[in-house]
């Protein structure tokens, strides 16, 4: 009897470990394209990448093996790269703040504005990001010139006598480049937006405070940490994007993008291209990094 | 849901002043000239009748689309970024769903750890991306057919992108279903894969339906990555596109500009009426 009993437990557990078994190894057979996908096509690429970024390029020859500094210390010595560095952060962090500028009165407005307006808006700010970067380039690239929309709406307005060209200025770049970060940035602050009860601004109104001190004491502070993050969505967005500047910029505007692929294509020189890639990845996962880091001191300190 | 929103229009009203009313209806000029711009003049040049680009436009016509169709180069590259997208949106739908569902469903060691590692090549930037790739198996070939230039290579390629939206929006879509009903098929006898087929597919299908629409949208019209990873043969329209506006712009780029951004839309159009759908067959 006991015998019996002793082995009818263990045939239990032999199947309940065996259905587990078989459990995990769905869950991992669920999850193998996926795996296969970032560990091989992201995984690999990055770790060669990485390699790469340390052979030689000698005799105009995409790459010898070998290993050197030579690239790293070029990028941080010839003023070409340490220009381009300097200009893309530079580029980065003012269209950052501008996108969070513009993207925060927008999200303000819609989250402010009566519901029926919410799709509209929404729908507006779909846009940019629904379109491709390069139709958004090519739109600007009409409107900029001396035959474009602008010089010939200012000019028919009668604002200006002579026809006026803004294409290829630092100002077309960045204009292009706010228009493309600005939807994510949108986004981000008006889902923050959403999170906040409506009633804080009749309990601020009501207690006497003019528009500008309940912006000041009330709304500023509660969506400071979200336009943080949107600050920092924004400039990773604008360090990645190098089409549109240098599209729209003067020629002279070497970004850290444009130059990865002037060296991959135009120049073939794969090395230099890595360890421009390299340093472009370090620079986007300290933000990211940062932003966490001060999110997370915001909310231990509200705790 | 929106009704309820509507409630506290008179408390924003009653606290804005009209300076602050004038303040926001100039901003909102603002934003609508701004983000409207580019689109109205490409969709204004694109029915332009004469071969530069020039403001005012004196005479208009379909000519740019007849010589847009009637041009191989041109048609082929739609065809190419039509079959990438479409490769695309199978790829990543797939593996992000069934991703997706191995983590709402099973117990997986490091859970935190496999989500942000999924999530990861979404926060490169594509031209990282795109030599990453392009240095890895640029030089690969399969016996004697060179990876290299593949239609296959930029679909997967653009899957590093697709593939973690699709994971995303899934992850969050099956965390909403009702756990008993699936246990409920189980106790009946269904088998996983038939349960999984059967019950849940048809429960999430909105959410695969606009993942997927998504990841064919991300996949037309990126252009970084598949201009590493095409050659003469299989570039898109978005990179033949910017490889003939370094040499010269002409209202050809306003009509590709139009099909691609009437693409997007019509598969916008698609996710709304499937949600429609969706929503009156549970309204009855």
């Amino acid at each position: 009897m006991t015998i019996a009993a002793s082995g009818k437990a263990e045939i239990y557990a032999l199947a309940r470990q065996r259905s587990r078994i078989r459990e995990r190894l769905s869950a991992w057979l669920l999850m193998l394209p996926a795996l296969v996908i970032v560990l091989v096509f992201f995984g690999i690429p990055t770790v060669y990448m990485v390699r790469m970024s340390f052979n030689l390029h000698i005799d105009r020859r995409l790459y010898v093996p070998g290993f050197t500094f030579e690239h790293y210390a070029n990028l941080f010595s010839n003023p070409l790269f340490t220009n381009a560095i300097w200009t893309t952060v530079q580029l980065s962090l003012l269209s950052a703040l501008f996108t969070v500028l513009i993207g925060y009165g927008f999200a303000l407005l819609v989250w402010l504005k009566p519901a029926r307006w919410r799709m509209l808006f929404v729908g507006l700010a779909l846009c940019p990001l629904l379109i491709s970067e390069i139709s958004i380039i090519f739109g600007w690239w009409m409107f900029f010139p001396k035959n474009g929309l602008l010089s010939y709406a200012l000019v028919s307005s009668g604002l200006i006598t002579d026809k006026i060209s803004l294409m290829y200025t630092e100002f077309a770049a960045f204009v292009g480049l706010v228009y493309v970060t600005l939807p994510y940035c949108f986004f981000i602050l008006l889902s923050i937006f959403d999170g906040i009860d409506k009633r804080v601004l009749e309990a601020s109104a009501d207690l006497g405070a003019p528009p500008s001190i309940t912006f000041r004491e009330v709304l500023l502070p509660l969506t400071r940490s979200g336009a943080l993050v949107a600050f920092s969505q924004s400039f990773i967005w604008a360090m990645g994007t190098y089409a549109t500047p240098s599209a729209l910029g003067p020629d002279t505007l070497w970004t850290m993008g444009y130059l990865i692929q002037e060296q991959m294509l135009g120049k073939h020189n794969w090395p230099m291209a890595a360890a421009l890639s390299v340093v472009l990845v370090i620079g986007v996962t300290c933000v990211m990094v940062m932003t966490r880091m001060l999110m997370a001191k915001r909310v231990a300190f509200h705790d | 849901m929106t009704e309820a929103v509507q409630e506290p229009e008179f408390t924003t009203r009653s606290i804005e002043p009209s300076l602050l009313q004038a303040l926001s209806l100039a901003f909102t000029v603002f934003i609508v000239a701004y983000i409207l711009i580019p689109i109205l003049v490409t969709l204004v040049m694109s029915f332009n009748d004469a071969a530069m680009i020039r403001f005012p436009i004196s005479t208009w016509s379909l000519r740019w689309y007849h010589d847009f169709f009637g041009s191989p180069q041109w048609t082929d590259a739609l065809k190419n970024s039509i079959i990438i997208a479409l490769g695309t949106t199978i790829v990543s739908t797939t593996s992000g769903v069934l991703a997706a569902w191995a983590f709402e469903r099973f117990y997986i060691p490091l859970k935190d750890f496999w989500y942000l590692l999924i999530l990861l090549p979404l926060f490169m930037p594509g031209v990282v991306l795109g030599l990453g790739v392009a240095i890895s198996f640029g030089g690969l070939s399969i016996g004697s057919y060179s990876i290299y230039g593949t239609r296959e290579l930029v679909i997967i390629a653009h899957s590093l992108w697709a593939m973690p939206l699709v994971f995303m929006l899934m992850e969050a879509t099956f965390r909403t279903i009702d756990h008993r009903i699936i246990e409920a098929s189980y106790d009946l006898g269904g088998r996983p894969v038939q349960t999984f087929l059967e019950i849940v597919v048809p429960m999430v299908s909105t959410g695969i339906i606009s993942s997927a629409l998504f990841a064919f949208v991300i996949s037309l019209n990126e252009f970084v990555m598949a201009l590493f990873l095409t050659d003469r043969d299989t570039q898109t329209l978005p990179v033949l596109m910017w490889l003939s506006l370094r040499s010269a712009g002409t209202p050809r780029l306003a009509v590709a500009s139009v099909i691609l951004a009437g693409a997007v839309f019509a598969c916008l159009t698609l996710i709304v009426l499937w949600y429609v759908r969706v929503l009156r067959r549970t309204m009855r």
